[in-house]
């Protein structure tokens, strides 16, 4: 053991005196945590700005303003009087107004008559769903108006005598819509992009231990360090535990600060300490396997070079290092949770949206330990021959 | 004559590393694919469905939700999963069609919809704002049906005579209307991935290739050609010619699959073909200022994908800048990218020509100039500096 840790200490004072280790390991991560933080602040909720262009002023008009200003709509919209058509379009060509509604003239006198006037709703042609979502608010609240005149037409056809219009008008008037939709809360918490982005940049980050780790390996190998070792004599067994302990040490290290500063800095969620912890241990785990394989396939230090570049730019794209895996099609989401870092995301994105403690993350360092034993049983037979050979 | 020697040993280095080929053409496609899925536009919100009651009438209130505007619809098969899908943002809200609902309907009984939205929670709001328009307007035949029963005909039959109805009662209605403006960002999908890929790749891949150059720079091969003797800006303009070959054919690769494989339209082809050729004029200046300013070949291959990564988030290739705020949008400029993207998305989203992105090419053509002569001016001081 004290030879294992001795290879340790050494590998990390190689590391750490070369200044692209705490760059790849703490600085850019955090730095590019930070700029996806910057870039997306205040950017995490979704909120325009509606145009309301009130050509009516009849009370039908004044409720519909007043329903606008709902307290549960304040989240989604916030109303600005525009005098006009033409200015509200204007406004929506300049991007001030995400959208907007336009009450006619004429529109209370009419909703209740033979010829009701329609609601127009404005919205850019970006393919921007703000459109629609007016519609929906306005649609929402003239539901009931429509919901009348179809119980009236549907009661005349069913054979509601005619004659008695009036009276009839003054039933439907009282009825109510017997479907409502009622939110429920599940109690999560929103992901905020920070929060997503701090986990997926420092696992990606720390994915690049494999490649500096296994380029190591073979560095001392070609230098005949290896054999010195051996004849040491050190077992290979003691030569790949050091080599595994400084990836761990550095591993830790490197995604621990990540974690505090991100927090302190911007606010990023990781969930609680202790299941975040086991979820970034167990992933560093997952890490020496696949540092170990790349020792164990590879023949030279160029190919561990290719190799494990190769595997952590695929790992990351797959397990969704650079974009929200929940916005993607379920191929792709199923695809990330066939690797060690797309469960690590899935495992520290549970605990900022669903929270809990240890039982949130179960599952996902449950999926890493698998994932990594069968990586590390076949990288072992691997690396004991790169060892000795 | 010796330019084209240089660049042609350089060319033969790099085209013998397959990891090489593997970062300038395989991975760039893989991310082209990821990101044009993903990247599908924010015109959808993704909701998910459980129907509980199984009946004709909720199958009836499912199809509605699938087909209204502004809804992407998924059935869940149980609570728990729905709930998941919910809190982890994979849907903007959930819909419960309660268990008895056709029951409840039929004898005239109020029925709820359970709709999962946090309130805190603004996209999951608007989404549920989008849900109950639907409710409402399902609800509205309901409404009809229950109160046309008290005058003859069983419910299911009013229900269809309200469905029938419906296009013909007079009602208030809702017309949309389009404001045509100028596109801020690229179309979503593969016109999105395409072009910003390219832009990434091109640049992130040159400055990597740095490591190349520091690998000749260390092996004293730039003082052997020097006492040859070969001008510090020969070589410079030998290595760079390799450099922007490779960029080109890169170039050439992406822009060939994303128009044959992924039906991308690179829009006017007098101003793409000017675009490209300045964006791998841009690529090699900052590969060859990468060659001259890392110290060691591990240096440019651990922070080549890190500055290259940056550049391109700064300057708009993972993300539009029109949804960025102002100063991001201006800090983003500092950067080659956001140019380059501004002028793909004139040519791809507002059909631009090569004088709309004339401005867009001089600042690139700048760039590129800056980068060649900043590359020459660190190889000449370093030539010096080793009295070569």
């Amino acid at each position: 053991m004290r030879t294992a840790l001795a290879i340790a200490r050494k590998d990390l004072r190689q590391r750490i005196r070369d200044r692209s280790a705490i760059v790849v390991g703490v600085i850019a991560p955090v730095a590019i945590a930070g700029l996806m933080s910057l870039a997306f602040n205040g950017m995490n909720s979704f909120h325009f700005t509606l145009g309301l262009v009130e050509l009516d002023h009849g009370p039908v008009a004044v409720e519909l303003a007043k329903a606008l200003d709902a307290p549960q709509l304040r989240q989604v919209i916030t109303v600005s009087e525009v005098s006009s058509t033409a200015l509200a379009r204007a406004e929506i060509k300049s991007g001030y107004l995400g959208a907007a509604l336009v009450i006619p003239a004429g529109f209370s006198a009419a909703v209740t008559g033979e010829h009701p006037e329609s609601l127009t709703t404005l919205s850019s042609n970006d393919g921007s769903i703000v459109g629609s979502v007016t519609t929906s608010i306005a649609s929402s609240f003239v539901a009931q108006v429509n919901a009348d005149r179809l119980a009236f037409a549907t009661a005349l056809a069913a054979g509601a005598p005619r004659g008695d219009a009036a009276q009839l008008i003054g039933v439907v008037s009282k009825l109510h819509i017997p479907l409502q939709a009622v939110q429920q809360a599940v109690g999560a918490h929103e992901l905020k992009v920070i929060s997503y982005y701090s986990p997926g940049m420092g696992v990606f980050f720390l994915l690049f231990t494999i490649n500096y780790a296994s380029r190591s390996f073979f560095v001392d190998r070609s230098q005949g360090m290896i054999e010195r070792m051996r004849a040491a004599p050190v077992s290979p067994v003691e030569i790949l535990l050091g080599k595994a302990l400084s990836v761990f040490v550095y591993g830790v290290v490197s995604l621990a600060t990540i974690g505090v500063v991100t927090t302190a800095a911007f606010g990023a969620d990781w969930g609680a300490p202790l299941p975040a912890a086991l979820v970034g241990l167990a992933l560093v785990f997952s890490v020496i396997c696949l540092t170990a394989l790349v020792i164990g396939v590879a023949r030279t230090q160029r190919q561990a070079e290719g190799i494990s570049s190769i595997l952590v730019f695929g790992l990351a794209l797959l397990g969704g290092d650079f974009f929200f895996i929940s916005s993607a099609p379920s191929t792709i989401k199923h695809l990330a949770l066939l690797t060690p870092n797309g469960w690590a995301i899935r495992g520290f994105t549970d605990l900022a949206t669903i929270g809990g403690g240890l039982g949130t993350i179960v599952e996902p360092v449950v999926a890493i330990l698998v994932i990594s034993a069968v990586i590390g049983a076949i990288a072992l037979s691997l690396a004991r021959r790169a060892v000795t050979a | 004559m010796r330019a084209i020697a240089i660049a042609r040993a350089s060319g033969r280095r790099v085209l013998r590393d397959h990891v090489a080929l593997f970062f300038l053409i395989v991975l760039p496609i893989v991310v082209i694919v990821i990101v044009g899925a993903v990247a599908q536009g924010f015109n959808t919100f993704r909701v998910g469905v459980i129907d509980l009651d199984g009946t004709q009438a909720s199958r009836q209130l499912v199809a509605e939700l699938s087909h209204a505007s502004g809804l992407a619809v998924s059935d869940y098969p149980n609570l728990t999963s729905l709930e998941k899908a919910v809190g982890r943002s994979e849907i903007s809200a959930g819909v419960v069609i309660p268990r008895g609902l056709s029951s409840d309907e039929r004898r005239g009984r109020a029925v709820t919809v359970a709709v999962m939205a946090e309130q805190a929670n603004s996209t999951q709001q608007a989404a549920a704002t989008q849900v109950t328009s639907v409710v409402d307007d399902f609800g509205g035949k309901v409404q009809a049906a229950q109160f046309a029963t008290r005058y003859g005909g069983s419910f299911t039959q009013d229900l269809s005579r309200a469905a029938f109805l419906e296009s013909s009662t007079p009602r208030v209605k809702l017309t949309s209307r389009v404001v045509q403006t100028s596109q801020g960002s690229l179309p979503p999908g593969y016109e999105y991935s395409a072009p910003t890929e390219l832009v990434l790749f091109v640049f992130l891949m040159a400055i990597a290739s740095g490591a190349t150059i520091v690998e000749t720079r260390r092996l004293g091969m730039f003082e052997r050609m020097s006492a040859a003797p070969v001008r510090p800006r020969t070589i410079i303009a030998g290595e760079s010619v390799t450099y922007i070959l490779i960029a080109a054919g890169q170039s050439l690769v992406i822009v060939a699959i994303g128009a044959l494989v992924f039906g991308v339209s690179w829009g006017n082809p007098l101003a793409a073909g000017a675009l490209l050729i300045l964006w791998c004029l841009v690529g090699a200046g900052a590969g060859m200022v990468a060659g001259t300013f890392f110290r060691t070949p591990e240096q440019a291959s651990a922070m080549g994908p890190v500055i290259g990564i940056v550049f391109a988030m700064l300057g708009g290739c993972m993300w539009p800048l029109s949804i960025v705020s102002r100063t991001m949008r201006e800090i983003g400029h500092a950067t080659p990218q956001a140019w380059a993207v501004d002028a793909w998305t004139s040519l791809l989203s507002n059909h631009g020509d090569i004088v709309t992105i004339s401005r867009d090419l001089g600042v690139l053509a700048l760039f590129a100039l800056g980068f060649f002569a900043l590359a020459t001016f660190r190889l000449k001081a370093m030539l010096a500096a080793r009295g070569a």
